[in-house]
């Protein structure tokens, strides 16, 4: 479903990701584990089609997102860590502008809507101006415009950050029903525990730099993820 | 611990003084000072000279008509109007909906101290305007009239009194534009359509104003009369001012309680209205069933939605829309003043046809909706360049908006103009044409200096729809080139048909359009992609 080959990108000299190489396959959910700036949010915006890079290949469905961006997008979703949505809009509003942008047909954008807004508890404030949702609310938008469309894969940064238990719970799965259904998950998290129980396969990355990935098992064995997390960290370092 | 809040709130009032928004970053020891000696000059300067003036020439008139209560009077309710409408919204924003509420009402402070922080900055805010006006005022009359002990002293505490009635009617309307604030719906149209009822009693006053301050120079002693018999507490309190201690002291004590009152409800109201932010008046969403919109029209209503919904982006950039509106009346009520205006300053020089042309066209430039377009995604920034939209679709919904919005008002207006100026069919074609092509390339202009000169890191969205460059060279540039148009008639000098001349001008303007259509489509939504 995802393919990112030698990827590499410098910010001027430095370079923020250094051939990175990543399989994800459909059915497959995928953590992506670093500490802070260590090129988690550089690859993810990548594989959105939001940053341009210098060298390697990223491919979503088979298509290379340099040359059909917009075929990659169209079977991608993307969350950022911090959800700036339209202030100015209403969230159902918001909705259905990303729904027309995925041509999405009527009857399918409202049972989506009435399911998930239901489902996180905001339907009575879909109708507020997105300006006076607070952020777990933001993120709740975000994710249901994520899954109005069905996509093929949700890359997702920090998803779990400013949600409730219940819905974190919820998103839980919402993501394990994606991937049941043929789909892919690519996320960052700083919850170690949440990526040990979530996740198929882990990927941790250092510097730029990947360390170690490989399924869960492969990558801890029979330690604790954040045991195996925070020695690679201090091997790194050494 | 007030000292340290009031510290704080005069910080905030003046932060744009010692740090740049746009930059991100603290201004220049240099720059600080420049911006200070700026305002000083604004306020001191130009200000006060024009109260100063106005005090001189009105002194001596009313002073012996023996009206020294009238002229206090009159300044003080000039300071008191402009000290009002200069902090009304300092007061609703600092005293009300302060954006540290929550923090400060978090910490060991005592809420008493947070409210006389505010007020006391309120009550500053109200001095520095209504000093303007008062300390020219009463520095002409200790010139002009008399400076003894009592009047001195009477004096002064007009000044200080004057900022204290200023101070109370500012928390009331502050009040009341915070409790309506939060009911509001519609925000955006309400302050728009506030803000024109204010420029236009502005206007209004500015123009009536001469031929009041003559009436009353003139008459001074009639109205005095009349107005001492109508109201004695207007009299008494001009008295006051004017050094009558007995009466002073009378009006201080009644300020006093007043101003004791507004503390007290204050106090008791000040955390309700303080959190009222959070208590906004709820819409409860209704379902029903969701319509889908083709690509076109989603990003073409996402655009016109973001124009709409900010009252800022509305006055600033789409003034134009109401202008058109305004002459295309005017050019049907006054259409015959108009054109032999026109004959009287520039008969045998220019056509009125292609003045009325080039008129509506400079109207039109005056809307910039695109020039900030871009920088206004701002954060948001993220969601176009995530979507399977192409970057040249999202631009062209940005140039669309503003072609509707101006292409309508300009539509009545130019065929209000073709109407008065008696145009045959080949004028009347040309004239939409070329109105209609200028539109085209206004639009283009602006969305290009937007894209060459972004400003995504602003935190408040004046910066990029006022204090940047591309809306000031959108408006203007178009100005110019809409100015041209006249200019080239000119030089000209009725050797072609005025159908012909504009003909001429709609292909020099359809040129451009084409050429930053291509720069656009190629380059643009490059720039665009890569933000």
């Amino acid at each position: 479903m995802l393919e990112i080959n030698h990827y590499t990108k410098r910010y001027g000299d430095k370079k923020a990701v250094d051939d990175l190489t990543l399989h994800i396959a459909p059915g497959e959910i995928y953590g992506f584990i670093g500490h802070n700036g260590a090129g988690k949010t550089t690859t993810l915006k990548a594989c959105a089609g939001i940053l341009r890079f210098d060298e390697g290949e990223i491919k979503i469905g088979g298509i290379n997102i340099k040359d059909d961006p917009l075929a990659c997008k169209k079977i991608t979703a993307y969350i950022p860590d911090n959800p700036d949505l339209y202030d100015f809009m209403s969230g159902i509003k918001y909705l259905n502008f990303i729904a027309d942008i995925f041509e999405v047909g009527e009857k399918e954008r409202g049972e989506r809507i009435k399911k998930y807004a239901d489902m996180f508890e905001i339907t009575p404030d879909l109708s507020q101006p997105i300006a006076s949702y607070s952020h777990g609310m933001k993120q709740k938008l975000a994710l249901i415009s994520a899954w109005i469309h069905e996509p093929k894969l949700i890359i997702m940064d920090e998803p779990f950050v400013g949600l409730d238990p219940k819905a974190s719970h919820l998103l839980k799965g919402m993501m394990r029903s994606v991937c049941d259904n043929g789909g892919a998950i690519f996320f960052s998290t700083h919850v170690l525990e949440v990526a040990q129980k979530l996740c198929d396969k882990v990927a941790i990355i250092k510097g730029g730099k990947l360390i170690r990935s490989g399924t869960m098992d492969e990558v801890r064995g029979d330690d604790s993820l954040e045991d195996v997390f925070l020695e690679l960290e201090d091997d790194a370092d050494a | 611990m007030l000292k340290i809040l009031l510290k704080k709130q005069v910080m905030e009032i003046f932060r744009m003084y010692f740090y740049d928004e746009k930059k991100n970053k603290a201004r220049s020891k240099a720059s600080t000072i420049g911006f200070i000696v700026l305002f000083v000059f604004l306020m001191a300067g130009m200000l006060g000279g024009i109260f100063t003036f106005l005090a001189v020439s009105m002194c001596g008139a009313l002073v012996s008509a023996g009206a020294d209560w009238l002229y206090f009077l009159f300044f003080g309710a000039v300071a008191v109007l402009l000290g009002a409408f200069g902090s009304i919204f300092n007061t609703f924003s600092g005293l009300y909906l302060s954006k540290d509420n929550d923090l400060l009402l978090s910490m060991p402070i005592p809420v008493k101290y947070i409210i006389a922080s505010r007020l006391l900055s309120v009550y500053l805010m109200g001095l520095m305007y209504s000093s303007v006006v008062t300390v020219p005022a009463v520095i002409v009359y200790w010139i002009k009239a008399r400076a003894d002990v009592l009047s001195v002293i009477c004096n002064i505490l007009f000044i200080a009194e004057i900022s204290a009635v200023i101070l109370i009617l500012s928390c009331a309307l502050g009040y009341v534009v915070a409790r309506v604030s939060v009911k509001l719906k519609r925000k955006s149209y309400i302050t728009v359509l506030t803000s024109l009822v204010f420029f236009g009693l502005y206007y209004f006053v500015c123009f009536k104003a001469q031929s009041f301050i003559s009436y009353l120079i003139n008459n001074a002693a009639v109205l005095s009369d009349k107005i001492k018999t109508m109201s004695f507490s207007a009299y008494a309190l001009g008295e006051a001012f004017a050094g009558n201690i007995l009466y002073m002291l009378v009006a201080s004590l009644i300020l006093a309680a007043v101003i004791a009152l507004t503390i007290f409800l204050i106090s008791k109201s000040f955390i309700k209205t303080a959190v009222l932010s959070s208590e906004q008046s709820r819409v409860k969403h209704k379902e029903k069933s969701e319509k889908k919109k083709s690509l076109d029209s989603a990003l073409f209503c996402k655009e016109l939605r973001r124009f709409t919904s900010s009252a800022n982006y509305m006055l600033n950039c789409g003034m134009g829309c109401l202008v058109l509106i305004i002459a295309g009346v005017a050019f049907l009520i006054k259409g015959d003043s108009i054109l032999s205006f026109f004959e009287h300053q520039f008969g045998g020089f220019l056509s009125p046809k292609v003045m009325l042309c080039a008129a509506v066209c400079v109207m039109c430039a005056m809307n910039d909706i695109t020039a900030p377009s871009v920088s206004l995604e701002g954060k948001s920034l993220w969601i176009y360049q995530s979507l399977p939209v192409d970057a040249f679709d999202v631009l062209k919904a940005k140039v669309y908006v503003q072609i509707v919005l101006t292409g309508i008002p300009a539509l009545f207006c130019t065929v209000c103009a073709c109407i008065i100026a008696k145009m045959n069919a080949l004028e009347w074609i040309m004239t939409f044409i070329t109105v209609l092509v200028s539109i085209l390339f206004f639009s283009e202009f602006g969305l290009i200096l937007g894209l060459k000169m972004p400003n995504l890191n602003w935190t408040n969205e004046i910066s990029p729809i006022k204090q940047g460059l591309p809306p000031m060279i959108s408006v203007f540039g178009g100005m110019i080139f809409a100015i041209l148009i006249a200019v080239g008639d000119l030089i000209m000098n009725g050797v072609i048909p005025d159908w012909a001349y504009l003909a001429l001008f709609a292909v020099i303007f359809f040129i451009f359009f084409a050429l930053m259509y291509v720069w656009i489509k190629k380059k643009g939504t490059q720039i665009f992609k890569e933000l």
